[in-house]
């Protein structure tokens, strides 16, 4: 071969290599399978519509516009048109078109078999077994509901009525404190917060930028406030153990040690009356003398806050036109009536009571079903005792327990009794929207409809200045076998031969539509929002201070630290659990993998000797044990570490389970002084390094 | 070297201000849901979940009792000389549409990660595996942002789609779809934010709030001094939160350093 | 047959001896178990993805692109010693051009493999042809690193060819002879391609405006970096060279190449290293007090903890002053244990570069409210790195045994 040859030779089968179309078209194909993979979804197109209902999922019935796209939702947009929200969004409502789809969505009945393992079962098979079973039980029947806004609530207490029982409930909750202390001040309709009208909020433990009161409302109230780049129509003051999101947006932080909310609020009230400002009210002379021994300096002591701080508060509410103090729980339920009573005589002080932008008596949600029992009797009632006694054995426990739109199980402490009480009860039934921890202990699991899925309302819920009313309206098909929670209620009525007054969910919503004065047509077509100023007789209040001085000798928890929780929207509630849009928002202060973070801060991880990404077990004074990653953060008090709430789920699905601790199982019941209020949401722990 | 700072007729922007964010991440789950972004099921690793817009806790460094605290959703800066496109072998990612917009197209990718390598903002993302939607959640996919593969980049697009449908809109209203009226085009985020901290609009269109927002002596950029050009402004009333937003010696005061840089 | 002899001692090359084929296989199987690990994580890794490996958004480059440039940074010894070889015509190199060569071919192949895996979409590797960004180094980068490859393998095939029994073909003699006949051109393209691509290397760190620890100003369209990777790499690349071939011989208990022209070498690559440590240490200097100064930055604030630490920085640079000095001063070159020590040092220094640039240089939290993260290449990526020094390892041992790579090698052992 000479040089030609070679030449000749590699040319040749270079330019037929390149001029065939072998390499070509398999570059072309492998770049079309590169884009096509089989297994990655691929996009429905369809035409949009945009329909305008309220979550059911979100505590604050968030008003949204849900896109469906050839009748699937695919996402959730804030609607502008809602007068309670105006468009503001929660990062729970957010995700609520993928929530629907999630796979911790309960898709069929389920009932338990003999060895444990769940049967999927008809809808026919089930409405049977619930007929039968209530009938069985006669009186003896309970339930509990964790949807206080919704009207479904009427069917199943008349039915219970009906048959004899008076244990329905409501969960525990943000209210149940707060209407004890209204009452106790002199209070004779429903609290109500005119935020709208207020121009100095101090918030004292309620978070009112992330779980407090009808949060969106607050959320866009913000807004409107606080005018981008320019100066703010209204001072926020927060009062928490941690530099949570609110305290993000308030303009002054009062780092308050856990459980210190009464000295705090009784500081305050010493402090405005120095500054002039004695609302007059009976009691006001005992009262005054009371505070008087809160001493800047001892509630500083007490508290942890600053003395200039609680000065500049003060301060801020003395000067402001129309102040308003709200008092409330990092947790959302097991708060204390004491500090809500404080709240108040801090407001009667200020004049901030019965007037805009103070503290309002708003009537109570009606009842339009027949032999329903009245919300504000439901509201009364405490859970947790009855559970406690049925655990105890001092109450018999129900031969039917019905659980509705609640995860109780995981969202009470342990020592509520109420995993016990469900395992004493003849026949446990859950109806609910996703596999929760509750669900897994009951006998028989229904799954309901969510709020765009089915006829639904969202009568004024706690925390508001107004009466108002929304309907949530079927947007889509329920997922799977879903179905309306209130439809299968009416219909187990009906098959009992129970007398309800309406025949549909439909006729209950216009019921009360027109019992408010709402615009039923409107709302039902159009998704328009009802909402209304109602002024009642003001109220006689007074200085209770008795009670306000018993409330104040609650003892706190003892350990070496306190645990300050922190509830974020983003993780859900208890009924929801992390929505799996979500878990990225979880932060990395929060979780870290399959532990719960405990922020602290420098001093407090010296003196524990702990650096940050440090395991730390925490030992609760019920001996319950947690292990935890410490991490620093200087927005927290000393000797106090903050773990955040909607962790440590053992049901749903891979986006909540196996991911940290349940802060709830830190906390122990106690008994409120005076008012014997159940109460927790506190926790001493001791910390050593795991 | 690097690309030269690119002029628009249409420069959209996003004014962010953070002292009305309060971190509630109602934004990263909008931005998630409009744009298919698939879910996580451990977000708690930070360095592995895709997440084309992200809040940043700040803190002003100071012990407690004196610790403040603040919240900086951080999206794609859409920088006007951006340190990314330049650096891609083949141009998946490219600045060039009006509007300003860096694009990214996930089928173009190789999956370098070069870019990423680029961005001192990590705004870019990686398919370390591919895209999954457990159970039915695909069924929430939206029809508007084709899903991703793995093994290639994506990061924050403005939502580009509803660009698109405005100016459709704009066409089909016979208006000029060169010249959007304000909020005729926003992003998810901005409509998630329930505090109203986002605006978007048109930096160059005086119709437009951000072009006043945007001179505001409390307005500034993510670490300007580097010259990348962003067209994310934010705006803060607190000094150090604007010192956080970029780089200064310790006698150097934000002002100052920002315009020499 | 001479049974004395190993079974395949007729293809070994002419009056060389080589161990039994039985002690060769065994040494290949223990390379083959090393390389069947690195194929399965090579297989997980384009089966499943690349959250196989220990990167993540904040390291998109790891132990791969590290491995990469560092391999290409000492697999230069092929490009400059060809180059010194066949165009400058220093005859003396012809005793170790061979091996040089490849391990020229097996650092590119080699890395090549790993950016196999390290691209996300593999299959989408000719678009950097197809739809090439002229302004991006890293286009640079594919095109002349493909087409350095392909001289590679063209400068590899005749060494295969003078196979003893190959040769005796005369087809393959005669392609064997038109090979050695264009090896200048080869020779000529590679150090223009090679060149470009180490510098286009190193530029693809110094343009990142980006990353102050990276960003170098420079001169026209290439920055600093770029004449420093160039650099870097022609002075380990020899030294590598000479360090290989040393092991083989410690490996072989054979000569293969003399004193003198590892000497040479040594001579080549530490005049290089005198002209890259000068620059090296004048762009950190300025870099250190000045660059990083204008972003408002500071010395201090490139470096964190242990793993990120200064100790980097400083063994970087002294692992090229000490080798420079070392080997200007005749009487310590002349000691064999320093001078393969100041040869070491100096392959160290240039991985370490690599290393700092690649990862700590992403590590280094631009944004002020950002966090150093770490990061650690996880078993896949270790392994797929293994893989390739085990393929290195073969090739290698199946060239030594049957190829004529070592001219002096019958000479120097001569008894």
């Amino acid at each position: 071969m000479d040089r030609r040859g070679f030449l000749k030779f590699a040319a040749g089968g270079t330019v037929g290599l390149v001029a065939s179309p072998i390499i070509w078209n398999t570059l072309y194909d492998a770049v079309y399978w590169t884009q096509n993979w089989g297994w990655i979804p691929r996009l429905k197109k369809g035409e949009s519509q945009y329909v305008p209902t309220v979550s059911k999922l979100c505590p604050s019935g968030t008003g949204f516009l849900v896109r469906t796209v050839s009748g699937v939702p695919v996402r959730t947009i804030g609607d502008k048109n809602n007068p309670v929200t105006h468009g503001a969004m929660t990062a729970l409502a957010a995700a609520e078109a993928e929530l629907r789809v999630s796979p911790a969505r309960l898709k069929t009945p389920l009932r338990r078999s003999p060895d444990g393992a769940y049967i999927a079962i008809s809808w026919a098979e089930a409405e049977k077994l619930l007929k039968e079973k209530t009938q069985q039980a006669g009186a003896s029947v309970a339930a509990v509901s964790g949807d206080p806004t919704s009207s479904i609530n009427e069917v199943l207490s008349s039915i219970l009525n009906q048959q004899g029982s008076s244990d329905f409930y409501f969960m525990p909750d943000e209210e149940q404190p707060a209407a004890v202390a209204w009452e106790a001040m002199g209070g004779q309709g429903r609290l109500g917060y005119d935020m709208e009208g207020s121009d100095c909020i101090l918030a004292v433990g309620a978070p009112v930028l992330e779980s407090w009161g009808v949060v969106a409302a607050n959320r866009s109230l913000f807004n409107r406030t606080h005018p981008v780049g320019g100066e703010a129509g209204q001072k926020l003051i927060y009062a928490g153990a941690v530099q949570n999101n609110t305290a993000a947006g308030a303009d002054l932080w009062l780092p308050m040690k856990s459980g210190t909310d009464m000295a705090l609020l009784l500081g305050m009230a010493h402090l405005v009356i120095k500054a002039g400002k004695n609302g007059f009210a009976a009691g006001l002379g005992n009262f005054a003398s009371f505070a008087a021994a809160y001493t800047p300096e001892k509630v500083s002591a007490i508290t942890g806050v600053p003395q200039e701080r609680l000065e500049a508060a003060a301060k801020a509410l003395v000067e402001a036109k129309k102040p308003l103090v709200i008092a409330g729980s990092a947790l959302g339920s097991g708060g204390s009536a004491g500090s809500v009573m404080a709240a108040i005589a801090l407001n009667m002080l200020l004049g901030s009571v019965n007037r805009e932008g103070g503290l309002l008596d708003l009537p109570y949600p009606v009842s339009v079903v027949a032999h329903a029992t009245d919300y504000r009797d439901t509201m009364r009632k405490r859970f947790v005792d009855y559970t406690q006694n049925v655990a105890a054995g001092k109450t018999k426990a129900p031969a039917l327990f019905f659980v509705y739109a609640a995860n109780p199980v995981y969202s009470l402490p342990a020592d509520s009794g109420v995993k016990e009480t469900i395992k004493k009860s003849g026949y446990s039934v859950a109806v609910a929207s996703f596999m929760s921890e509750t669900c897994e202990e009951c006998d028989l699991v229904l799954p309901a409809a969510l709020g765009m899925e089915a006829f639904d309302d969202v009568q004024t819920p706690y925390g508001s200045g107004r009466v108002t009313y929304a309907l949530a309206r079927p947007v889509a098909k329920p997922f799977a076998d879903a179905r309306s929670a209130g439809e299968l209620f009416i219909a187990l009525a009906q098959e009992l031969k129970l007398e309800l007054g309406v025949k549909d969910m439909p006729e209950l919503l216009y019921k009360h539509a027109y019992a408010l004065g709402a615009p039923f047509r409107a709302m039902m077509d159009e998704g328009a929002v009802h909402t209304a100023r109602v002024t009642l007789p003001a109220s006689p209040l007074f200085y209770n201070w008795e009670a306000i001085r018993a409330a104040a000798s609650a003892r706190g928890e003892e350990g070496d630290l306190q645990v300050a929780p922190v509830v974020v929207l983003a993780m859900g509630t208890p009924q929801t659990a992390i929505p799996p849009f979500a878990t990225k928002v979880v932060t990395d202060y929060q979780l870290k993998g399959r532990y719960s973070v405990a922020q602290m801060n420098g001093a407090t991880a010296a003196k524990l000797k702990v650096n940050a990404g440090d395991l730390v077990k925490l030992v609760a004074g019920n001996n319950v044990q947690i292990t935890v990653v410490a991490a620093i953060f200087e927005g927290i008090l000393p000797d106090t570490v903050s773990l955040v709430a909607g962790l440590g789920h053992t049901a749903f699905d891979e986006f909540s389970k196996g991911k940290g601790s349940n802060v709830l199982a830190l906390t122990s019941v106690r008994r409120e002084p005076g008012t014997g209020l159940p109460v927790w949401g506190l926790a001493g722990v001791k910390a050593a390094r795991a | 070297m690097s690309s030269e700072v690119k002029q628009f007729k249409i420069r959209w922007g996003m004014v962010i201000d953070i002292d009305k964010c309060t971190g509630c991440g109602a934004c990263m789950v909008a931005c998630q849901a409009e744009n298919n972004v698939a879910p996580a099921v451990d977000g708690s690793n930070k360095l592995r979940s895709l997440n084309w817009l992200t809040v940043f806790r700040l803190s002003n460094h100071k012990p407690f009792p004196d610790h403040e605290v603040a919240y900086l959703p951080r999206p794609c800066m859409q920088c006007g000389k951006p340190s990314c496109v330049s650096v891609c072998p083949v141009i998946a990612t490219d600045k060039r549409e009006e509007g300003g917009i860096v694009s990214q197209i996930p089928p173009r990718c190789i999956g370098c990660r070069y870019c990423m390598a680029s961005c001192p903002y990590h705004a870019r993302y990686f398919n370390w595996y591919d895209p999954k939607w457990p159970g039915d959640l695909a069924q929430a996919l939206t029809p508007d942002v084709s899903t991703r593969m793995r093994g290639v980049v994506e990061k924050c697009s403005f939502c580009h789609h509803r660009f698109m449908k405005a100016q459709e809109a704009a066409v089909a209203r016979g208006e000029d779809p060169m010249n959007l009226p304000d909020g005729a085009y926003i992003t998810a985020c901005t409509e998630a934010c329930p505090n109203g901290a986002i605006t978007f609009g048109d930096l160059n269109n005086p119709a437009h709030k951000v072009h006043e927002l945007i001179k505001s002596p409390y307005a500034f950029r993510l670490l300007e001094r580097l010259g990348t050009e962003p067209q994310v402004y934010y705006l803060s009333r607190r000094e150090w939160v604007r010192r956080e937003g970029d780089n200064y010696l310790e006698h150097e005061k934000t002002g100052e350093a920002t315009k020499q840089g | 047959m001479d049974y004395s002899k190993p079974v395949d001692a007729e293809l070994f090359p002419e009056g060389c001896e080589r161990c039994s084929l039985t002690k060769f296989m065994g040494w290949m199987s223990i390379l083959g178990v090393v390389f069947l690990w690195g194929l399965y994580a090579a297989v997980r890794v384009l089966g499943f993805g690349l959250g196989e490996t220990g990167m993540d958004d904040y390291f998109g480059f790891g132990l791969w692109i590290t491995f990469d440039l560092a391999v290409i940074a000492l697999g230069a010894g092929a490009f400059f010693t060809g180059a010194l070889r066949y165009i400058l015509n220093i005859d003396e190199l012809k005793n170790i051009v061979n091996l040089a060569a490849v391990i020229g071919f097996l650092c590119y192949t080699g890395a090549m493999m790993i950016l196999v895996l390290d691209i996300g979409q593999p299959i989408r590797c000719w678009f950097g042809y197809w739809y090439p960004n002229v302004h991006s180094m890293l286009t640079e980068v594919i095109f002349c690193i493909t087409c350095y490859c392909i001289v590679l393998i063209l400068e590899f095939v005749p060494l295969v060819l003078e196979n003893r029994q190959l040769m005796k073909r005369p087809f393959i003699h005669a392609l064997a002879h038109n090979f050695h006949v264009y090896m200048p051109i080869f020779a000529g393209i590679g150090a223009f391609l090679s060149t470009f691509h180490q510098g286009s290397l190193g530029g693809m760190y110094g343009v990142l405006f980006g990353r102050p620890y990276l960003f170098r100003e420079g001169f026209f369209i290439w920055p600093w970096t770029f004449f420093l990777f160039v650099l870097s790499a022609v002075s380990s690349g020899p030294m590598f060279t000479v360090l290989v071939c040393t092991l083989m011989e410690k490996m072989s208990g054979r000569k293969l190449v003399s004193w003198e022209v590892k000497q040479l070498m040594g001579k080549v690559g530490g005049t290089m290293l005198i002209v890259y440590t000068v620059f090296k240490c004048l762009d950190s200097w300025y870099w250190a007090t000045d660059m990083l100064a204008g972003e408002g930055l500071t010395f201090d604030q490139m470096f964190h903890g242990w793993i990120y630490g200064k100790w980097l920085f400083w063994m970087e640079h002294a692992f090229i002053i000490i080798p420079m000095i070392v080997l200007l001063i005749k009487p310590l070159r002349e000691k064999r244990w320093l001078f393969y020590l100041m040869l070491f040092l100096t392959c160290t220094s240039i991985t370490i570069n690599r290393y700092v640039l690649t990862v700590q240089g992403l590590a280094q939290p631009v944004m002020p409210f950002d966090s150093w993260y770490t990061y650690a290449p996880n078993w896949a990526e270790w392994a797929s790195c293994f893989l390739v020094f085990a393929y290195a390892a073969m090739v290698l041992s199946l060239a030594y045994r049957y190829t004529p790579m070592f001219p002096q090698e019958v000479e120097l052992n001569k008894k």
